[in-house]
């Protein structure tokens, strides 16, 4: 008797032999893929020595200062626009926190009440921060890994504008009361056209870029980024058409494609930053191949089905929620992969973590990466959701993965390109040491306040001696330790706006002066 | 950091050629295992759900078409006695009796809607409190009732289904019990000579507390929205129809306090005063209504019934009748009703009850026997209960004047 539970059972089994096969065949070079490709990119004797530019270190070569040439103009629109919506989007974060224990703050106008300051502030840190940042980021390391210049970079400029249009729009449709109705899908689908178009025109020029290469072997960086880009319009175009999915399905579709906003997107491109930067920062390479094979491969096979868990308990078959619970715990897989790679690079190179800042964001976002990971898995269990679904721990969860994780990782980033794409150096360089600081510890106070209150929250609502209102009053000291830590983090994100603005205005003046002499 | 010299910008990321450590190997094969294990027994899980939910219609149609003898020892023979003999005094005999040799509509009748009055039977006179079994039993498990009842102890002959339908279609204006033997006397008068009815005058103070049940006071909620306009309850919300007055008051009186405490219930009843605390009660406490409450908690019914009727002597658990009332109707003044009360709540209050120590009057003697229930024996409990007729409503009047 074929049941659907023992057809799942051997079709996991099934895909995961063949993963494994795939992993041995590509590890031992049966698609003639050897070391002598994978070491092309490397160059004997280089090994060893600090890369940051923010400690005024590091030489330029004329190869890699003419890759940088192409990408200059379209990262910097990137970078600057997802700064400038970290800023706003922070200040969004910020009212909805406040008005979660000021709850008569800010009441008197529909457009600022929490459901929408909230959707807001969600809408812009995923789509403008996050998702502009991370494409920019793609951008620029894409053609240094292939060692050839970015095709076609008025389409990735392009991308940017429209884009950027997009979510202006989607923004001001938001705060007017107009959306989709879904989670993380709230921006109306007659709008939504206009990001799947941007985003389409930013991955022109990175495909072409990958096509035209001239070094046969994609460092992992590129796979990360590369699926990335391919993995993301196909699930933001299939989960925003309209009418094709209703009720449950509507639901189902909703947090396979809210979840893997954070695993298939926002995954890959802060693993293919930190792949990239941690040993190009350190100067040491990652600690394997076989194990960059294993992070990325069982990534794609699993997450896709992750999001599922969300659902725990809801008007969906069971067995589609254990699957999800099943994948969401094979994920440990990919990330113990991931995290002895990185991991192990920084600890035996500790000197660099001390003496680099890039380097202390993007390592401590690729140690939060593993923290967040694991933690999703075990909140995937049945017995651990029933105590934290519907909390404020699921709140800290998602901002350790999209905060802790990826804007940290982002942080660094462009504390490490700026200077690289400007050719100047940070005008204050003192302000990163002041932003690491304050975003560090205004997240601590943050998550560990988010995560001790959602338990307890979890504890009285499934108290059935205890009335409802007990599991909100017993929260309130910890939504206003959160909105402390939210405060401290927008300060934060104020300096690095401030140093952008300052970098950005002092290289610009250079061009001035260089058109007038 | 002087003795790292500044990098070389050339330097570019690479993976060099490294087994993948054994501890990975052995942490993805185990977690494999336990993904297979996991969904596979998601398989048997989903098969054991569909059997379960077999079983349970199957108990479900034998519960409706139980025949006629195994209806009477459900649902008669706690009172009326297996031979219907009664108990003198309290409850009239089956035997012999007047009313099943007569037009059968008049057993129907008083199994539909109950009695509440005094009754004379084989020339002795009780105080008939007969439950209203209309909401609980469907026309053909009351037609198969009153075909083994006429059978057994009256002259005989088949009720269809359909006669009771018919029975039900015609009354079913009618929200209160018969008054007695009076009332009933005019629907066959071969019953013989029946005890006059005597009626209260309404009591004042109905007046305010039905303006205060159905339209709550200073703009604030009314009981009826979320109690119903019958007092009957809905998922979660207590039936308040037939709890005894005082009851009432002093939940209401420890909801204004905080003693019993509620979210809902609190702001509200800080808005009574003591004299509308009494006034509702009396209201509730006299208001007939069909029951509204049906399993909904997966409750075992079978372990349900034998706490109610026999308790569980192992865990110390005395049977709910015991102090209830022998069919859960409640023990005026200050013990309620439990019959036909709605699941949701009856399971909720038992687990706050056992988690307080403590009940609405400072009693700690409900609260102990709650916290030895299990959460399944609370909805076993919870979901038998619902299955019960509801409560006749005293008047506290009537009851007075006799």
């Amino acid at each position: 008797m074929l049941t659907i539970g023992l057809f799942l059972a051997i079709s996991f089994l099934v895909s995961l032999a063949g993963l494994t096969a795939l992993i041995w065949a590509v590890s031992t070079d049966q698609f003639s893929f050897g070391q002598k490709q994978a070491r092309i990119i490397f160059i004997e004797g280089e090994e060893g020595h600090l890369d940051d530019p923010t400690a005024g270190s590091g030489s330029r070569d004329l190869e890699r200062a003419s890759i940088d040439r192409t990408t200059a103009w379209p990262v910097s629109l990137f970078l600057g626009a997802a700064v400038v919506w970290l800023v706003i989007g922070s200040f969004f974060g910020l009212i909805a926190s406040l008005k979660l224990h000021l709850p008569d703050w800010l009441d008197e106008n529909a457009v600022l009440t929490f459901g929408r300051m909230r959707t807001l502030h969600l809408t812009m840190v995923i789509y403008g921060w996050l998702s502009l940042g991370g494409i920019g980021t793609a951008t620029w390391i894409t053609p240094r890994i292939f060692h050839s210049p970015l095709r076609s970079p008025r389409f990735a400029t392009w991308g940017a504008i429209i884009w950027n249009a997009g979510l202006i729009a989607g923004c001001v449709a938001i705060a007017t009361g107009w959306t989709d109705g879904e989670e993380w899908l709230e921006i109306p689908w007659q709008i939504d056209g206009l990001l799947a178009l941007g985003g389409g025109l930013a991955v022109v020029p990175v495909l072409r870029t990958a096509f035209g290469r001239s070094v046969d072997h994609i460092y992992v960086s590129g796979w990360y980024f590369l699926a990335a880009l391919c993995w993301f319009p196909a699930l933001f175009i299939i989960a925003n058409i309209p009418g094709l999915f209703v009720g449950a399905e509507q639901a189902t579709v909703n947090w396979w494609f809210a979840h893997n906003v954070l695993g298939l997107w926002l995954t890959p491109l802060g693993l293919g930053a930190a792949y990239y930067f941690i040993p190009k920062i350190i100067g040491k390479p990652v600690y394997s191949y076989s194990l960059s094979l294993i992070g990325f491969w069982a990534l794609a096979l699993f997450y896709s089905q992750v999001g599922i868990h969300h659902l725990i308990g809801g008007p969906v078959p069971t067995w589609v929620v254990t699957l999800s619970v099943v994948q969401s715990v094979m994920m440990v897989v990919p990330v113990l992969a991931v995290a002895i790679n990185q991991h192990v690079v920084v600890a035996s190179n500790l000197w660099a973590f001390r003496a680099s800042l890039p380097l202390r964001f993007i390592s401590l976002g690729a140690m939060m990466y593993t923290l967040a990971s694991v933690e999703g898995s075990l909140e995937a269990l049945r017995s651990i959701n029933t105590v934290t679904h519907f909390t404020q721990f699921t709140i800290a969860h998602a901002h350790l993965g999209a905060y802790g994780f990826a804007s940290f990782i982002l942080f660094g980033s462009i504390y490490y390109m700026m200077p690289r794409i400007t050719g100047r150096a940070w005008p204050w360089p003192g302000l990163i040491t002041v932003h690491f600081w304050s975003v560090l510890a205004g997240f601590a106070v943050y998550f560990v306040a988010l995560t001790i209150g959602g338990l307890l929250q979890g504890e009285a609502m499934l108290d059935a001696g205890r009335p409802f209102a007990q599991s909100v009053i017993l929260l309130k000291p910890y939504l206003e330790a959160r909105s402390i830590g939210g405060a401290v983090m927008t300060l934060g994100h104020i300096l690095l706006a401030v140093n952008v603005a300052g970098i950005l205005a002092r290289s610009a003046a250079d061009a001035r002066k260089g058109e007038t002499a | 950091m002087s003795e790292h010299p500044l990098a070389d910008e050339a330097f570019e990321p690479y993976e060099p050629r490294r087994p993948v450590p054994l501890p990975v190997y052995w942490m993805a094969i185990a977690l494999a295992l336990w993904g297979a294990v996991t969904l596979w027994n998601d398989s048997t899980a989903q098969s054991s759900g569909v059997g379960q939910r077999l079983a349970e219609a199957g108990d479900m149609t034998r519960r409706h078409s139980a025949a006629g003898a195994d209806l009477f020892a459900q649902r008669c023979a706690t009172c009326h006695q297996a031979n219907g003999a009664g108990v003198a005094g309290a409850v009239p005999p089956l035997q012999g009796s007047r009313f099943l040799g007569a037009n059968p509509q008049l057993v129907v009748q008083i199994l539909l809607h109950g009695i509440n009055g005094p009754i004379a039977v084989g020339g002795d006179r009780f105080d008939g409190h007969m439950p209203a079994f209309g909401s609980v039993l469907d026309d053909g498990q009351i037609a198969r009732l009153v075909t083994h009842l006429r059978a057994t102890w009256g002259n005989g002959g088949e009720v269809e289904a359909a006669f009771v339908k018919a029975q039900r279609q015609a009354t079913r204006e009618r929200h209160a019990s018969w008054n007695g033997g009076a009332d009933l006397v005019s629907l066959d008068p071969a019953v013989g000579p029946q005890p006059a009815f005597l009626s209260a005058p309404p009591a004042p103070s109905d007046s305010v507390a039905m303006a205060l049940a159905r339209g709550g006071k200073a703009g604030g909620w009314a009981c009826s929205a979320c109690h119903g306009a019958a007092g009957e309850g809905r998922s979660g919300v207590p039936r308040l129809a037939g709890l005894p007055a005082d009851y009432i008051a002093q939940a209401l009186l420890a909801f204004s306090t905080g003693t019993r405490p509620s979210d809902i219930m609190g702001p509200i009843a800080r808005q009574l005063d003591g004299p509308e605390r009494v006034g509702l009660g009396r209201l509730y406490a006299t208001m007939a209504s069909a029951s509204r409450a049906r399993p909904e908690l997966d409750g075992d019914l079978a372990r349900g019934a034998t706490l109610a009727l026999q308790g569980d002597d192992r865990r110390d658990v005395p049977s709910c009748f015991s102090c209830h009332g022998p069919s859960g109707f409640g023990v005026a003044p200050i013990v309620p009703a439990i019959a036909a009360q709605q699941p949701a709540y009856t399971a909720g209050r038992l687990a706050a009850l056992g988690r307080h120590g403590k009940d609405d009057a400072g009693a700690a003697v409900m609260p102990s026997v709650a916290a030895r229930l299990s959460d399944a024996d609370r909805r076993a409990v919870a979901d038998y209960l619902a299955t019960l007729p509801p409560s006749p409503a005293i008047d506290t009047d009537t009851k007075d004047a006799r």
